[in-house]
């Protein structure tokens, strides 16, 4: 049973993960609007954006 | 873009603008796209659409589901919103640069939001877009260095979106915020549920006792760590609302939730702590989990129904045009401006206050007022009113009424006095709860006290047993659980529910009054009978009119949309009377028969010659096509329908005639409609009213359930229980009879829970049900009931074998 001291610390730090993830989704507006982004994958967009969103999503996204 | 060509081989089929949707005029734009000449009605949207496809973005027209908005030619200006008071207003502050939330009109859905962010991404110095079409705003962070916010702006109106000011910055941001904070809780419920009834499983497999103690407290300390945050961290909301119904002295929902929660939670914690046999983290947290979830849904269903039409009711003109003393005009914020102002509103703007007309005569779309279609004339002198749009030639105005004082916002006063007034039915289940929770308080004290007297040792574990079994868990489920069901199908019936209660009164409705204008019928004129008196026909008559009204950009001129019209020259409109203009030559006039032909007016629309009438064209507002199969599917199902409305007898009992709807009164005002209303329901009626306007407002708020049209007047959805999306009539009764069954289901399942209730309270009494019996039933209990009320979302919606 000493395998539990094991996986339950580990499922529990999983457990936080996720819970940390789901609120950094949830602040970065990811649940806003669930019906656009459907549309966005269908789209091919080979233009590139401004020089201003390429360098942010280097950092930001 | 190609120069205007009439006679091109490949547009000359098409008859509308491929961009916007409306009819084209017979001098029309083409422009490439996909390789296909496109029609486009103007150089507004040809402009839009060149734009579109030079920018790579004509997916645009592939995945959006509706037409766009047609797009102003002329470019709006929007370098007000530059001034420094008004964005220290509007906007904030974020470090690179600032932010600003704007309402846009015409985005209708995901594709205009897709495209309002690829596009406005491509301007140079904008840092981020957010374009949100189920809520109507986008949220725009620019560098103020590299652009300016008119700039934007000037992009987005450019594509048919306008952008409106949000009236307050910081509301907006408070409601997003709450919207997170609930999402927040939800997760950290299903997460957190997830590994404590993982946890608990482990436990309820050890059938036979064979778990080392040790081990078996170890799993329960876990237990408990996981379920600490679900219990107190995403069933705040219920506890604060326990709090807040014992600060009013009173026992609610809240009060039922938040004490079965905190039983069963404290109850396994003094169990873990001395050793007992069992343990319900499991129970409290999946409670938790189930009932947030319920209010989540709702929650969101009611936002997505109140969020666009909420804040475009309140959206007035941010800046107002001031006539300063010595002559010359000013752009001033709304709110330095003073009673005895003289403002300037230009044609196609909404008054931003309440005033006296001065000078000439105005035309005024009052709609957002009164529900009426066309605009009215407005002499000098007479008052006008916030929020009406002016229309043909631009207006001064003396300010007499600002803010709070105007009419509209008292409308909006009025609205919101009627739904404070209402919460019967949530009291009603609330008073039930309440008896409830004491009841079962009382008989888990006398069990306590008399296993105390009988069998000190049991008496503890028989206490817990009987809460346990009785925790009113599927009673609080029974109707949260089939209302967020019916929510669901609700909505894909094309109905949204803003008010919770709104499905139980539905179901209750005896007598269902009607508006007409805009509900039973379209709220846009139509041609009705043409009469001509020379040597002239039909169609040419329908033609020459189509032709002054379509480039005198009259309100009319809708009704002679499809007259296939020829152009006409020297086309002068004279306010409140017609227009005259030449076609192939001839001068005609159209309008009022004082004004064409000298006659007395007599509300019909005449074309004449040279003083010689030659047509006479009576304009109507056109039944909508299922109303007659709504009204004859609602008296099948036994409702008295009543006609309500502001217009003058025959138009009234002509209508009511063809629907067969045996009560209808004419010529009445707000206050009549909503007077005749209270007289039903002293008689005992429950009314169930539908409305489109906001004159319907009082009424709609005043009715025991109400339901607006999805067209209708944005104030009119505010005061609504249900918003039908769409334009058929036919949901009414399909949402009559959804709501019928719902009652039904509801029914059942507090049947069932109460029957279980009284069924295990006296055998847990008796102490024949250990407390891992109890939870078992209880969860048992709860599972059934919202499998019953999933029913309500699976089955199909029979408009045809449904009646009660």
């Amino acid at each position: 049973m000493s395998i539990l001291a094991i996986l339950i610390p580990i499922s529990l730090v999983l457990l936080g993960v996720a819970v940390a993830a789901f609120i950094w989704a949830v602040r970065r507006g990811q649940f806003d609007d669930l019906e656009t982004p459907a549309i966005d994958i269908l789209a091919d967009d080979s233009t590139p954006r401004n020089a201003s969103e390429s360098q942010r999503d280097t950092h930001a996204d | 873009m190609r120069e205007p060509t009439a006679a091109d081989p490949v547009s000359t089929a098409a008859t509308c603008c491929y961009h916007c949707g409306e009819a084209l005029p017979p001098a029309f734009l083409c422009v490439t796209l996909d390789g296909a000449e496109r029609a486009m009605c103007c150089s507004g949207c040809a402009g839009a659409a060149a734009w579109i496809r030079d920018a790579g973005l004509d997916d645009y027209y592939r995945l959006r589901q509706r037409d766009g908005s047609r797009v102003a030619a002329e470019t709006a200006d929007f370098s007000a919103w530059d001034r420094d008071d008004i964005q220290a207003q509007h906007t904030r502050d974020i470090g690179a640069g600032r932010e600003v939330t704007v309402l846009v009109e015409g985005m209708h859905c995901a594709a205009c939001a897709w495209l309002i962010d690829r596009a406005l991404h491509r301007e140079p110095g904008v840092l981020e877009v957010q374009a949100n079409a189920v809520t109507g705003r986008v949220i725009v962070c620019w560098d103020t260095a590299k652009t300016r916010l008119s700039v934007v702006l000037t992009r987005l109106s450019a594509l048919g979106y306008t952008p409106h000011l949000a009236p307050d910055e910081a509301l907006e941001r408070a409601r997003r915020h709450e919207r997170n904070t609930l999402l927040i809780r939800l997760g950290v419920a299903g997460l957190g549920t997830l590994q404590a009834m993982m946890f608990a499983e482990a436990l309820y497999l050890d059938f036979d006792n064979q778990m080392p103690v040790a081990t078996r407290d170890f799993f329960r300390w876990i237990t408990f760590a996981v379920s600490t945050p679900v219990v107190f961290y995403s069933g705040w909301p219920f506890l604060a609302g326990m709090a807040r119904e014992w600060r009013q002295h009173r026992f609610g929902m809240d009060t039922l939730v938040a004490t079965s929660v905190l039983l069963a939670y404290f109850a396994s914690l003094i169990e873990t702590v001395r050793g007992g046999p069992h343990v319900w983290f499991d129970a409290a947290v999946m409670f938790v989990l189930l009932l947030l979830s319920a209010r989540v849904i709702e929650r969101l269903a009611r936002q997505r129904a109140n969020a666009g039409v909420d804040a475009l009711a309140r959206a007035r003109p941010a800046l107002a045009w001031r006539v300063a003393a010595h002559g010359e005009r000013e752009q001033v914020p709304l709110a330095s401006l003073q009673v005895g102002d003289t403002i300037i509103v230009a044609a196609g703007e909404a008054l931003a206050a309440d005033g006296e007309l001065l000078d000439a005569p105005a035309q005024f779309d009052e709609s957002l007022l009164s529900g009426e279609p066309l605009p009215r004339l407005h002499a000098s002198g007479d008052t006008v009113f916030a929020g009406s749009v002016c229309r043909g030639a631009p207006a001064k105005v003396r300010v007499q009424r600002t803010g709070q004082d105007t009419r509209l916002s008292h409308l909006v006063r009025l609205v919101e006095q009627a739904q404070a007034q209402r919460p019967r039915l949530a009291r009603l289940a609330d008073a039930v709860a309440g008896r409830f929770v004491i009841a079962l308080f009382g008989a888990a004290a006398i069990t306590a006290l008399v296993w105390w007297w009988l069998a000190p040792e049991r008496a503890f574990e028989v206490t817990l047993a009987v809460l346990v079994v009785s925790c009113p868990c599927a009673l609080s489920l029974a109707i949260p659980a089939a209302l967020s069901a019916a929510q669901g199908a609700l909505a894909r019936l094309g109905v949204l529910s803003v008010n919770a209660d709104a499905l139980e009164t539905l179901a209750r409705a005896d007598t269902v009054v009607f508006d007409k204008t805009g509900t039973l019928t379209c709220g846009q004129p139509a041609i009705d009978a043409v009469q001509c008196f020379a040597a002239i026909d039909q169609h040419t008559a329908l033609a020459i009119a189509g032709a002054l009204e379509r480039d005198a950009g009259h309100p009319l001129a809708q009704a002679f949309r499809n007259a296939s019209p020829g152009s006409a020259q020297q086309v002068q409109v004279h306010a409140g009377a017609g227009v005259s203009g030449c076609v192939d030559d001839v001068t005609y006039r159209l309008g009022r028969a004082d004004f064409s032909h000298g006659g007395s007016d007599d509300g019909a629309i005449w074309l004449a010659r040279d003083q010689q009438p030659l047509a006479r064209f009576t304009v109507r507002d056109t039944t909508r096509p299922d109303a007659v199969q709504a009204i004859a599917r609602l008296q099948q199902l036994r409702l008295r329908c009543e006609l309500l409305s502001g217009d003058a007898e025959p138009a009234v009992s002509a209508l009511a005639m063809a629907l067969r709807i045996t009560h209808a009164r004419a010529r009445q005002s707000p206050e009549h409609k909503l007077a005749h209303l209270r007289a039903l329901q002293a008689q005992g009626h429950v009314v169930a009213m539908v409305g489109d306007g906001i004159n319907d407002a009082p009424v709609l708020a005043g009715a025991d359930v109400s339901l607006a049209m999805g067209g209708g007047a944005a104030l009119a959805q505010r005061s609504a229980d249900l918003i039908l999306t769409g334009d058929s009539l036919r949901r009414v009764p399909e949402a009559i009879v959804l709501a019928r069954r719902t009652r039904r289901i509801v029914r059942q399942n507090l049947a069932w829970a109460l029957g279980y209730n009284a069924l295990a309270l006296p055998l847990a009494a008796l102490g024949w049900v250990t407390p891992w019996l109890a939870a078992l039933g209880m969860a048992a209990s709860s599972l059934l009931v919202t499998l019953n009320a999933l029913r309500l979302t699976s089955a199909p919606l029979p408009c045809t074998t449904e009646s009660q």
